[in-house]
């Protein structure tokens, strides 16, 4: 036979085949987070740990009699898996509905997917301590063993089980969805689930069972992919990112384009594996973003009304907390002596975190706006700043200048990409966007794949400062670090800054006074970008390392963390959040594996207890006091006086 | 009438103007003129599409079909931050104001803005320059001076609007959209609200959507009554009330 | 306030506050609805009227106060609950699905008492339904958007019926439609609680009148008293 389009058939359709098989898991894992995020409105970041625990829930029945001896319990192969295992995962699921998720629906997106990323760290993590990175086996079932010669290629058959069940599976939830009368119900759940309760439906226990039935396919996803990858950890976590970007191509929420988008993409996957390897990872992020250019609500979605950005400041105009000379002066003095009370490498650690934080609260706090990515601004300026370093032998000052460069540049792109989305659909983007970067950080040469770019020189700054002496680094990095916090305190501060919080607080009315709301939320995108890149270029030059951990998504993760601990849109509540996750790290360092599934707790943690952040409880408390002073002042509380009373006393009080 | 309005004299005018939700047509080939220096009610029967045409000239919702001219210019392709630059500010039927901050400031972003340093990330906010006097007058002129220093939130809801004209005023706007503004207030608010917006008036455009008739009748020179997305009748009040059709579609049918 | 041992009625409210967030919209309101009864909430946009009704129904998740239904508390009641009891709710801004054609509207209340109107009964009095039955729920006519959403609560057997503006942006010739069909109702035995802005459609239809105003019920007036206090009433709703 001869070459198709200069390509061995073989290579093609096999390719194609693994395309096809891929696209099948998308479709059904995507198919699933549609209806979670069309019904729930939870960004179910949970969801790859779900289809983990259902390849480890066939891999476990496998096993039973050694991981439950003297039980007499047989040993249960494929077929059980295939029935039991997604049911117990889809229980697993309501459980964490019930506990979890439940009290994050009422809240701002973004809690919702905090939450999920906490428990997938947790599930995720807890795995990875007891299984590590390694991945098991799992056989092909007997009866789907060998394969079809079709001539022209060799069909395993249990591929051709998989992608056919795929099908059916997702054509059948599509089916019970759009024409039965339950699907009714959860259609017009979705669209106004207050009604659908005055009409007397059970909407939470609707709610928690179409979870636990999203869940549940994953866990069916989970068992069918047990016999073609491996079952390891990790698996859920590679691919989940994927998937959002699916649902996101798809249009989230559509059930019809997450299946279409997810096998769509499988083949575009598989065929770009043969014409450019080089893109097959990226391939779908890139279409993602050629989509959202032309059809901002995905290839199936419909648009939704624009919601405004989310107000979650917990700052207090003309507190103390808030009085930026006052603190500046004190972080200043504190950090001075740092250096005498820890290490200074520890110290440059938490100053580093800490201006990544501030950046990173400029657009989360005071723009309202859940960026789920700025590890792309902070690792590429890292690895220009490295690169620029070692390879050109650049002085630091001239590298860290190009570092910060390009993370602006690609902040200002992400930033015009993304702007116009709210809430999850921003997070979403930004993540994948910033998946991009990560992808290409993996294949360059210059970045040199796992090893990252070691051993940067530190050099002299100015040609004059020596930074290979710890102390000379240390406070250069406080003298970044203050005008970096002096900075972001400024722009909150300014013109711009009173604009935007306009912005936050009333979009329409902004807009209605001469407003343009979009450009002023890219600036500050932007400012925020440029900020988190010089935090990445000094750390470049700090740890004379830039590594993939820099542009991985968990480090966009760990910054949103440091926010919310320490209080989303205060002005020391990032400073406050990157100490305490500096420290928890290193006290958990000793915890090996661990880490991960603490951090995790952690965060679910601040979601459920701890949505103020610690400044945030603080300035609540010291709000409530005040207000006791005030109201023992006064002997009349005006707010708690109905408007009739007030009107009344106005017309009292003579109004011309 | 006390306004110098020339008669053809038109600030606005909307030809065509039609808006189509999902196959639904809110507001169908509405056409709408506003006189300059007058001030224009736009009346109707709730779904009317009062709000939808006023999102309209607005630019906060895109028209299907139809053009709006300002002062002779087309400004259908406007983006409605745009909209407001050329001098036509809108208030908003739920009180729009800045939660948050404080009556001053709600103000003070309104006075900002001509300034022409928003964008000015770099500066403090000293360096606006004393806007405290115009924020004073502006205050005094809505009976809200002594609430300056009060965050919005706390304001009754009659003084929400109150703030919300101040704000606007702030800007100097040449025409004033104003979206229900006596709703939700109690009989006593609306005469003062009424008498501002009467002083307001002067040198000005108001175009308002209203559901009291006793205030458009009171305040308003011209008035267009829609109903079902469609202009029913047009013309002074005296002559609208009369209108049969008017009478049936906004007060009810009269018969027994 | 009204003493939540009102002689006979079936739906009592007392003393009700309720919160959208920050702000308040019920500031303690009174008023009760006899079995059989056509009662109307007047009063300005924003007084507070639909808030009552949506409390009543168990949407408003922060309130206080009693609502007291067949000899039973609702205040803390999620709506499903509520909805149970025989309390069927029409919204204002009329909840048609959009993703449901118009059966899988009409069909999705679930039936929870005997003696809900038969489809052939709904029929006859919304012909056009018949003829839409599987067209797209919101490819309907403003009227027939309407229709449908009353007929849809009619079938499920509940007794008590809310009504949030029923005749909202509808032409006089389907408002009379409408009227009709409450008045059948009515005379069914069926208990109607209303707001509507439309006054002289409600001064048709209802025995009594509450007047809203910031959250509270000012004036109640009869049907019998109206003439009397028509000016007054007008004063209120700024006509």
């Amino acid at each position: 036979m001869t070459d198709l389009l200069g390509v061995p058939p073989a290579l093609l359709f096999g390719q194609l085949l693994v395309g096809l098989i891929n696209g099948s898991f998308y479709a059904m894992m995507s198919l699933g987070v549609a209806i979670i995020f069309g019904m729930l409105r939870i960004g179910n970041f949970v969801h790859g740990a779900q289809y983990m625990l259902g390849a480890f829930g066939a891999w476990y029945l496998l096993r039973l009699p050694e991981l439950l001896p003297g039980l007499g319990l047989p040993s249960l192969g494929y077929w059980w898996a295939f029935f039991i295992v997604p049911v117990v995962v889809g229980m697993i699921g309501a459980l964490m509905e019930r506990l979890f998720i439940r009290r994050v629906y009422d809240l701002e997106h973004a809690y919702g997917l905090l939450l999920t990323v906490g428990l997938a760290m947790v599930i995720e993590g807890l795995f990875n301590v007891a299984y590590g990175a390694a991945g098991q086996t799992y056989g092909v079932p007997d009866a789907l063993k060998g394969g079809i010669n079709l001539g022209f290629m060799f069909l395993p058959i249990y591929r051709a089980w998989v992608i056919g069940a795929a099908l059916v599976i997702c054509f059948g939830a599509w089916f019970v969805i759009e024409r039965t009368k339950l699907g009714s119900y959860l259609r017009a759940a979705t669209e106004n689930p207050d009604l659908v309760r005055a009409f007397g439906i059970n909407v939470p226990r609707m709610l928690m069972l179409t979870y636990a039935f999203g869940v549940g396919l994953a866990g069916l996803a989970g068992v069918m992919a047990a016999p073609i990858y491996q079952v390891s950890p990790q698996m859920g976590q590679s691919i989940i990112v994927t998937i959002f970007a699916v649902v996101v191509i798809g249009g989230m929420g559509s059930i019809f384009g997450a299946i279409v988008s997810g096998l769509m993409l499988g083949l575009i996957e598989g065929l770009t594996k043969v014409f450019y390897p080089e893109a097959s990872t990226t391939v779908i992020f890139i279409i993602m973003t050629i989509v959202l250019v032309f059809r901002p609500a995905g290839l199936f979605g419909r648009e939704t009304s624009s919601h405004t950005v989310a107000d979650l400041s917990s700052g207090r105009v003309g507190s103390i907390l808030e009085n930026s000379r006052l603190w500046l002066l004190i972080l200043a003095v504190i950090g001075a002596a740092l250096p005498f009370v820890v290490y200074p490498i520890f110290g440059m650690k938490i100053l580093c975190l800490a201006l990544f934080a501030c950046a990173y609260n400029l657009i989360f706090g005071y723009v309202g706006l859940l960026a789920f990515g700025h590890a792309a601004f902070y690792g590429s300026a890292a690895y220009v700043t490295a690169h620029a370093a070692t390879a050109w032998g650049l002085p630091p000052e001239i590298s860290i200048f190009l570092g910060i460069c390009v993370s602006t540049m690609i902040g200002a792109l992400f930033g015009w990409l993304a702007i116009r989305r709210q809430g999850l659909y921003f997070a979403m983007i930004t993540l994948a966007l910033a998946q991009i970067v990560y992808f290409y950080a993996v294949q360059s040469g210059w970045t040199h794949g796992e090893d990252g770019i070691q051993s940067v020189p530190r050099g002299r700054l100015f040609g004059f400062i020596d930074l290979n002496n710890s102390l000379n680094m240390y406070y250069v990095t406080l003298a970044v670090f203050l005008a970096g916090f002096a900075f972001v305190n400024r722009i909150v501060r300014s013109p711009f800054g009173r604009t935007l919080k306009s912005i936050r607080e009333n979009e329409p009315r902004a807009i209605s006074l001469g407003y343009h709301a979009d450009r002023f939320k890219l600036i500050a995108f932007i400012l925020s970008a440029m900020l988190s890149g010089v935090a990445g270029s000094m750390k470049a030059i700090i740890f004379q390392l830039a590594s993939l951990a820099d542009v991985f998504f968990m480090t966009s993760a760990d910054v949103l963390l440091m926010t919310l601990i320490g209080g989303v849109g205060t002005m020391l509540g990032p400073v406050v959040g990157a100490t305490i996750v500096a420290v928890l790290q290193r006290e958990f360092a000793s915890f090996g594996a661990w880490v991960v599934a603490m951090q995790g707790a952690i965060f679910v943690l601040c979601v459920l207890f701890l949505r103020k952040g610690v400044i945030g409880t603080l300035e609540e408390f010291l709000s409530n006091r005040e207000e006791r002073r005030h109201s023992a002042l006064d002997e009349i509380k005006p707010m708690d006086r109905s408007p009739l009373s007030q009107t009344a006393e106005a017309d009292a009080g003579g109004v011309r | 009438m006390h306004k110098n309005a020339l008669q053809d004299d038109y600030i606005i005018e909307a030809e065509g103007l039609t808006k189509t939700f999902s196959g639904f047509s809110a507001v169908r080939n509405v056409n709408l003129k506003v006189r300059r220096h007058s001030i224009h009610a736009l009346i109707g029967p709730n779904g009317a599409g009062k709000t939808t045409t006023f999102n309209l000239i607005t630019k906060f919702l895109s028209p299907t079909a139809g053009c709006i001219r300002f002062n002779g210019e087309d400004i259908t392709a406007l983006r409605p931050a745009d909209v407001a630059l050329k001098g036509i500010i809108r208030s908003f039927q739920i009180s729009a104001v800045f939660p948050r901050m404080t009556v001053g400031e709600n103000v003070e972003i309104a006075l900002q803005r001509p300034l022409g340093c928003s964008y000015h990330f770099w500066q403090s906010e000293r360096s606006l320059g004393n806007l405290t006097e115009r924020v004073d007058q502006l205050l005094d002129a809505v009976g809200l001076l002594g609430y300056r220093n009060r965050p919005a939130a706390g304001l009754s809801y009659g003084r929400k609007r109150a703030l919300e004209i101040a704000t606007t005023l702030a800007l100097d706007p040449e025409m004033m959209l104003l979206d229900e503004p006596m709703s939700g207030l109690g009989h006593e608010d609306v005469e003062r609200i009424s008498e501002l917006i009467r002083k307001v008036a002067a040198q000005r455009t108001i175009l308002m959507v209203e559901h009291n008739l006793s205030v458009v009748a009171a305040l308003s020179d011209n008035i267009t009554v829609l109903a079902a997305g469609q202009v029913l009748s047009e013309g002074p009040y005296s002559v609208v009330s009369q209108d049969p059709r008017v009478v049936e579609a906004y007060i009810g049918s009269v018969d027994e | 306030m009204s003493k939540l041992e009102n002689n006979g009625a079936i739906l009592t409210v007392a003393d009700l506050h309720a919160w959208y967030g920050e702000s308040k919209a019920l500031h303690g309101m009174n008023f009760h609805v006899k079995p059989g009864e056509l009662v109307t909430l007047l009063g300005r946009n924003g007084a507070g009227k639909t808030t009552a009704l949506r409390s009543i129904m168990g949407l408003v998740r922060r309130k206080s106060g009693a609502i007291r239904f067949a000899d039973e508390e609702l205040s803390h009641r999620p709506a499903e609950f509520i909805a149970r009891r025989g309390i069927a709710y029409c919204p204002e801004e009329r909840g048609i699905f959009a993703s449901l054609s118009v059966g899988e509207n009409l069909e999705l209340p679930p039936v929870i008492a005997t003696g809900g109107m038969p489809i052939d009964e709904i029929f006859a009095l919304f012909p056009n339904l018949k003829r839409r039955w599987s067209s797209q729920g919101t490819k309907l006519s403003g009227g027939e958007q309407q229709m449908l959403a009353i007929a849809r609560i009619l079938r499920t057997g509940a007794k008590f019926l809310l009504l949030d503006e029923p005749t909202e942006g509808l032409a006089p010739v389907i408002v009379q439609q409408i009227a009709a069909v409450i008045q059948r109702l009515k005379e069914q035995g069926y208990t109607l609680l209303m707001v509507e802005q439309n006054f002289r459609f409600a001064a048709k239809l209802a025995d009594r009148y509450c007047v809203v105003e910031h959250g509270r019920v000012v004036e109640t007036f009869r049907r019998d008293e109206l003439d009397a206090a028509t000016h007054k009433i007008e004063v209120y709703l700024g006509v």
